[in-house]
């Protein structure tokens, strides 16, 4: 449209001045800002009041929210304006009057001289306030939000994850409360579902949770046993296995004070249980001396020694405590480590040299133990320890009396009854355990000389040559010899120390010294001519080496280093019984 | 100064207070170890904690006092000290509390929202710093309510003015007057932006049409248009007219210049508190969020 704006303004004379500008636009923008087409001082007038648009036929003002205009002395916030209608705003006034030819709107402006200062400020906008940044709008907002997405929204995914439904991965879920990664194992465990863990809300995580995958875990004291402690209630895994920490390290309470703080006060946490105090890695009584679990037979009482009714001997074993200075092993075995460590004794058979840890003894896996020596596998090998008496009779059964005697028995038959009987035995070959011995003369039927015979080497295996090398062999006289020798069963100790945690593979090497010095250095078994003797080293030992404080010249060690808090045996029981 | 003694308030009283509070919290953070790895979950967590978040309610709480105008509970200025040495110890105190854990989780977030309301405030100290010596260089002892009424008068005498002067020069300067922007968004404001226009009529009358509006930044235009026309006078009135018209147009200049410093000054004197109000609230609510949640999965 075009307008013709007409400005009046008393002239110094008193008489109205005109001031016409044309301008051609499809709206009109009134206000107190220096870019309106209108521009109008004035109290209550905004810097963008209001607009007017439209044509000759239809012409309107309409303001913006929240603010008004006078139209022919009546507020309004929208009007047509007709030809003659004045509006007034802020003391300014708009008349609309007819237009001249050539134009299509004319409007007559009179200013509003009274116009003060600060009116005049406020026609801008001078301050932060009065742009469309807003601290109380804005506090809202964020707010809002941080409630929402940090609270609300999480809290409602709890619900469809616990019915196993699960929520669309933009929104935040209830893992947004995590306080830290999870270690991965508990993090493929729960499977990102909080509540596996956290079954309620505003309550710990209890134990049943932890033992849904831990149930072969055994506590520290035995409920039967907790009572007798002044200890107090049982304590929840949480409280010390802390999760959310991010690494696995810091799931296990190393230190040294979890231990100490009450078994250094046994007395009074302990009572009646007589747990030995320890309060330091150190020479006794910081630290009581080694004992060692020993497997030995049960006192009998009052029966024959070992042997029941049908000739069998029976042992009852048990596992035994004692401390190291005096205990002794009672393993039914006679054996020298002295002897076989001694090469003018004993070599191995295939390159001569001295015998060595190694050559009996084998790691198992787990660095810990070794594999249990038996004789098939540690003495029977390499042909130290055949089990034959005759280069041309089979091996003797090993650990059946019975059968060995009937092997032998049935050797000499099968010998006495054979017509391609070889004409000397002398051809035998020394065996390490053997003596060479002429066969004596037997006069009487063949059969009778072979049992004769058979009796005579059953009688030599079993008190002498044989098994009696090594076994305490009882002679029960029986008129029937195939029951008449027993042995007395072996068992030797696997673990001196079931409760404890030691690694034979990191003291394989120690300082300048590694290989079979390294196991002499710790087991004493050079001048041991008794398997009696247990060879296990006691604390002095360990502290030529370890120390629980950093030291020059000393490995530390932490009590769990060695000790666990959950009960190895148990733990084994458990497994056991989950093997059944 | 005013900022001097709000930072050395009584002796830098509350300097020594933030000073001692992490000494404390790093002592209490010290003891930690050993059975539990250092944590918001250890007693010790727990009480560094709470202190933080006593601290935080305690520090928004400033908002409060001082719309208090007769409250008794020490001084304004004491208070303002306070919180903003507290207010930078609190960031130790916080990050002994999670020890230094950090994650994407609501537990940082409150700990990033604190940073930022820290951060905020530490920018607004550095401005209020900074600002009253410029301040007081660019209005010369005078208020923004007297540089403005100082224009006004500018202004009107250059409306009387120009009506005895070449309609092609009243057009001019009138304009240039209606059309000086001063202040205006955000942005503007805190750029300090002209964006002044006026009409120039010669122009538009050799064109044939209207009158155009051009820029007028700083009002360069028209003082340059005005002098322009100054040797073009034909006569001695006119002329004179001119000359006052130049000298009033320039001293119109140095005012306008001074009142849109002033503004770009306060604008980033108050821009902090657009920034450092909204995300104290968030961090309130983040931080009851916090708790809350830290409970809710024991």
């Amino acid at each position: 449209m075009e307008v013709l704006l007409r400005q009046m303004r008393p002239g110094p004379d008193g008489a109205v001045e005109f001031q016409d500008t044309e301008l051609s636009a499809d709206a009109l923008s009134v206000g107190s800002g220096p870019d309106c087409t209108i521009q109008l001082l004035g109290e209550g007038v905004a810097p963008r009041h209001a607009t007017i648009r439209g044509g000759r036929e239809q012409l309107s003002i309409i303001c913006r929210r929240g603010r008004k205009v006078a139209l022919n002395g009546k507020p309004v916030g929208s009007a047509a304006i007709q030809v003659g209608d004045l509006v007034e705003i802020g003391g300014n006034r708009l008349r609309r009057v007819e237009p001249p030819a050539g134009f299509d709107v004319a409007i007559e402006v009179e200013a509003n001289t009274q116009v003060a200062a600060s009116a005049f400020e406020q026609a801008f906008r001078t301050d932060l306030s009065a742009t469309w940044l807003t601290k109380r709008s804005a506090a809202w907002v964020v707010g809002s939000l941080v409630l929402l997405l940090g609270l609300l929204v999480p809290y409602s995914s709890i619900a469809p994850q616990r019915a196993g439904r699960s929520i669309p991965a933009f929104l935040p879920s209830d893992q947004f409360w995590t306080a830290g990664t999870l270690i991965p194992a508990h993090e493929l465990a729960a499977g990102k579902r909080c509540g596996s863990c956290h079954e309620q809300l505003f309550g710990h995580v209890r134990d049943a949770a932890c033992k849904d995958c831990h149930k072969a875990i055994a506590d520290h004291v035995e409920d039967s046993k907790l009572h007798q402690t002044s200890l107090g209630e049982k304590q929840r895994c949480a409280e010390c296995h802390r999760e959310h920490h991010e690494s696995p390290a810091g799931l296990i309470i190393r230190d040294d004070q979890l231990c100490t703080d009450c078994h250094a006060k046994s007395d009074s946490k302990f009572g009646p249980l007589k747990v030995q105090p320890v309060s330091a890695f150190s020479p006794s009584p910081a630290h009581p001396a080694f004992t060692v679990s020993l497997v030995k037979p049960r006192a009998t009482r009052g029966e024959a020694p070992g042997v029941t009714e049908n000739g069998a001997v029976r042992v009852d074993w048990q596992v035994r405590r004692e401390p190291i200075a005096s205990a002794r092993e009672q393993s039914n075995l006679m054996f020298s480590h002295a002897q076989h460590l001694d090469p003018t004794h004993v070599t191995r058979t295939d390159d001569g040299g001295a015998l060595g840890c190694a050559d009996c003894h084998t790691p198992e896996p787990d660095g810990e133990h070794f594999v249990p020596v038996t004789m098939q596998r540690s003495c029977g090998t390499a042909g130290c320890h055949e089990l034959r008496f005759d280069p041309r009779a089979p091996q003797m059964p090993h650990g059946n009396p019975r059968d060995a005697i009937l092997l032998i028995q049935d050797y000499f038959v099968r010998r006495a009854v054979d017509p391609n009987k070889p004409l000397a035995t002398l051809e035998r070959r020394r065996l390490p355990d053997e003596d060479v011995q002429q066969e004596s003369p037997c006069a009487g039927p063949s059969f009778q000389c072979a049992l004769q015979r058979a009796q005579t080497e059953i009688e030599s295996q079993f008190k002498t040559r044989g098994c009696g090398g090594c076994h305490n062999v009882i002679d029960t006289h029986n008129n029937d010899l195939s029951a008449r020798f027993q042995v007395w069963p072996v068992r030797l100790t696997r673990d001196y120390f079931p409760d404890v945690r030691f690694s034979h593979q990191l003291h394989a090497v120690q300082k300048d010294k590694s290989g079979d010095a390294a196991c002499l250095s710790c087991h004493a078994v050079k001048k041991s001519d008794s398997s009696a003797d247990v060879f296990v080293p006691d604390l002095p030992k360990c502290l030529e080496c370890h120390s629980e404080r950093l030291q020059t010249d000393r490995v530390t060690l932490q009590c769990s280093s060695c000790h666990t808090y959950h009960p190895k045996t148990i733990i084994g029981r458990l497994r056991e019984a989950e093997v059944q | 100064m005013i900022h001097q003694s709000i930072l050395r308030y009584r002796g830098a009283r509350y300097a020594w207070w933030a000073l001692g509070l992490i000494v404390l919290s790093a002592a209490l953070y010290s003891t930690q170890g050993g059975r539990q790895q250092p944590g918001g979950g250890t007693w010790q967590g727990y009480v560094l904690g709470s202190v933080g978040a006593l601290l935080i309610v305690w520090l928004t709480l400033l908002g409060v006092r001082k719309r208090r105008y007769s409250s008794r509970l020490g001084s304004v200025q004491g208070w303002t000290s306070a919180h903003i040495w507290l207010g930078m110890a609190l960031v130790v105190v916080a990050t002994l509390h999670c020890a230094g854990r950090f994650g994407w989780n609501v537990h940082t977030l409150a700990y990033a929202f604190m940073c930022a309301v820290i951060g905020s405030g530490i920018f607004g100290l550095y401005v209020y710093l900074l600002s009253p010596r410029e301040v007081s260089a660019n209005n010369t002892g005078l208020s923004r309510a007297a540089l403005f009424a100082e224009l006004f008068e500018l202004d009107r005498k250059g409306r009387e003015l120009a009506r005895a002067c070449d309609p092609m020069v009243n057009v001019a300067v009138k304009s240039s007057i209606e059309r000086t922007t001063i202040g205006g968004g955000v942005f503007a404001q805190l750029l300090g932006s002209d964006r002044s226009l006026y009409m120039r009529a010669d122009t538009a009358v050799a064109a044939g049409r209207g009158a155009v509006v051009i820029a007028n930044r700083d009002q360069e235009a028209v003082i340059a248009d005005v002098g322009r026309r100054v040797p073009q006078a034909s006569r001695r009135t006119e002329a004179a007219n001119l000359q006052a018209m130049m000298v009033l147009l320039c001293r119109r200049q140095a005012v306008l210049r001074r009142i849109r410093n002033d503004i770009r000054l306060y604008a980033w004197l108050r821009l902090w508190l657009y920034i450092h109000v909204p995300l104290t609230f968030a961090l309130l609510i983040a931080l009851i969020v916090h708790i809350l949640t830290s409970f809710m999965y024991w």
